[in-house]
């Protein structure tokens, strides 16, 4: 029976007969749909997964005419940082690295990057934030952002003013571990408004909140609020709000968004709570399972998103990356399984951009 | 099968995670006369059934806390009771959990201690960016397990550390290892001699409970 090169979610390098992959084709998307409450692919889409997943040409790509918008994150660090921080060890300019995926990469968006990539840290060094938008702006022609992410995780202890609530949890201290994430949200949502309103005040043509909720589901809400504020202060400004996986982790419990508790969401349900906070486009993510392989990844992430594409009202881009969007997660991921499961996302998912 | 209502209670109400319920189906199962060990048995079973509600987006981490809390609760009250039962009362093991040095990042890791908490576990997280000779120290001081977590490539090599000086020092064989976070995979524990390889919270508890 013919077997297949195709991988597991580790990146490694496995064969399947086509049986094999259809079987975990449709493992995946079973698993999503029941995760998510979201209908199952059907027998024609799991057919043309299969057909991606067996081409044996290194690379595959979607037909002429159907190409998708390709906005990036975390700015100059995907060549500066080492490759433990999804970099390649280049060191340059943050000028240079942003006309280079402009012009050589083809990047329709591009942003500006603190180096550590997260709101809190901006604050102090806001002056210097916005005097590169400036200079990085007179020669960029591509649409200019500032890309940070909200990192609810640095306002708590030891890094914050607040109480850290995984130690408060495990001391039984649930209501005090609620109070301490409502206070750090309301934190992350003025440092938002401070820097945000700064940075389109310096000529920013808008701004990427990545990892939307890698804190939790108060994370989750600091952010869209900031993001309420800044749609009112600065109505031009484009807005993308990325999460960061498939579900809006449940640290807090209750806490809501324009009177809907946010934990538990799955993409299809996150992108609206996006679109009411003010974004322009909604970057859905679905973390990959390392044990699983392309296969099962691929449908279990093109199932998610396909549901919040068919209800979102505003653009979809599917983080497509390390790790995340079926990809495998590894240091440099294989461009196989990037290109794959970048034509699925497009094909079968429908997606608007990645 | 004897006390077949009062089961189903105790389940409904730890699985609701609302503490007053839980307190109330544990003194209604006590006054039937349901014996104290298979009341702790039946919240057991429930507290994986959460586990799994947890691991599937059902439950949130208060949730799940407030069920251990409730079960925490009906251990205390059936104490004296359970003392007479030979080992119900203790804990399933001692772990030592913690994110490795140089590494800040300590959300997966929280939750990880949090559900072995839940299951039983007596668990001495360390917190994130931890001395990896801390490791060794807890280990020689007696613990089951040795728990470590990464976020990073350039920080998970300290696992592989880790490992090597519990041989050195003639410790390997006391403790079982578990690693997990974003970038290690189960090739990766393999490749360091780790004994178990957690994909998530709840994966990472039911290996450690195996």
């Amino acid at each position: 029976m013919t077997e297949y090169y195709t991988r597991m979610g580790d990146g490694k390098r496995v064969t399947m007969t086509k049986q094999q992959i259809m079987d975990d084709l449709q493992a995946g998307t079973a698993d999503a749909a029941d995760m998510a409450s979201v209908p199952s692919l059907d027998a024609n889409e799991l057919e043309h997964l299969a057909e991606i997943i067996m081409c044996q040409d290194r690379v595959v790509g979607v037909t002429p005419g159907n190409e998708v918008v390709l906005s990036y994150d975390i700015g100059q660090l995907d060549f500066t940082g080492d490759n433990g921080n999804s970099g390649n060890g280049v060191d340059m300019g943050r000028l240079e690295a942003a006309l280079l995926h402009e012009r050589a990469l083809g990047a329709d968006t591009f942003e500006l990057a603190h180096s550590d990539y997260s709101i809190k840290p901006v604050k102090p060094v806001i002056a210097m934030e916005m005097q590169t938008m400036e200079e990085v702006q007179a020669e960029i022609v591509a649409p200019f952002f500032y890309g940070a992410m909200p990192n609810q995780g640095l306002y708590y202890a030891p890094d914050g003013p607040y109480g850290n609530p995984a130690d408060l949890m495990r001391e039984f201290k649930i209501e005090e571990s609620m109070q301490q994430s409502e206070l750090a949200s309301a934190h992350v949502t003025r440092d938002i408004e401070y820097v945000a309103t700064r940075l389109q005040a310096a000529g920013s043509d808008g701004f990427n909140f990545d990892t939307t909720g890698s804190a939790g589901d108060a994370d989750c809400v600091g952010t869209l609020n900031g993001v309420k504020l800044l749609r009112e202060q600065c109505p031009e400004a484009y807005i993308q709000v990325g999460f960061a996986g498939e579900s809006i982790m449940g640290i807090h419990g209750m806490i809501e968004f324009d009177g809907q508790v946010v934990a538990g969401m799955y993409p299809h349900q996150y992108v609206h709570i996006a679109e009411k906070a003010g974004a322009n486009v909604c970057g859905t993510v679905v973390n990959t399972n390392t044990s699983k392989s392309l296969a099962f990844n691929m449908a279990r992430a093109v199932t998610f998103i396909k549901e919040a594409v068919k209800t979102s009202n505003i653009p979809i881009h599917a983080d497509m990356g390390m790790g995340v969007g079926g990809i495998p997660m590894c240091e440099t991921p294989p461009i196989d399984a990037v290109s794959r499961c970048s034509k699925a996302m497009v094909e079968v998912a429908g997606v608007d951009g990645i | 099968m004897a006390f077949e209502s009062e089961t189903k209670k105790l389940q409904d109400a730890l699985i609701s995670c609302k503490v007053p319920d839980i307190a109330k189906a544990v003194q209604e199962a006590h006054d039937a006369g349901m014996p104290a060990e298979d009341i702790i048995n039946a919240l057991g079973a429930a507290m994986s059934d959460v586990g799994v509600l947890f691991e599937r987006g059902k439950l949130f981490l208060p949730h799940v806390l407030s069920a251990a809390a409730g079960m925490k609760n009906a251990m205390n009250t059936l104490d004296d009771e359970l003392k007479t039962s030979a080992g119900t009362s203790q804990a399933k093991g001692v772990v030592v959990m913690g994110t490795v040095e140089g590494d800040v990042h300590d959300i997966g890791k929280s939750i990880c201690s949090t559900m072995l908490q839940c299951a039983g576990f007596d668990v001495h997280d360390l917190g994130r960016d931890v001395p990896l000779k801390n490791f060794i120290e807890e280990v020689r001081g007696g613990c089951n397990f040795c728990g470590m977590s990464a976020l990073m490539t350039t920080t998970m090599v300290g696992m592989k550390t880790v490992i090597e000086s519990l041989k050195a020092e003639g410790l390997r064989d006391n403790v079982k290892v578990m690693v997990g976070g974003a970038p290690i995979t189960q090739a990766y524990a393999d490749k360091i001699g780790a004994d178990i390889y957690g994909e998530s919270a709840s994966e990472t508890t039911k290996k450690a409970q195996a």
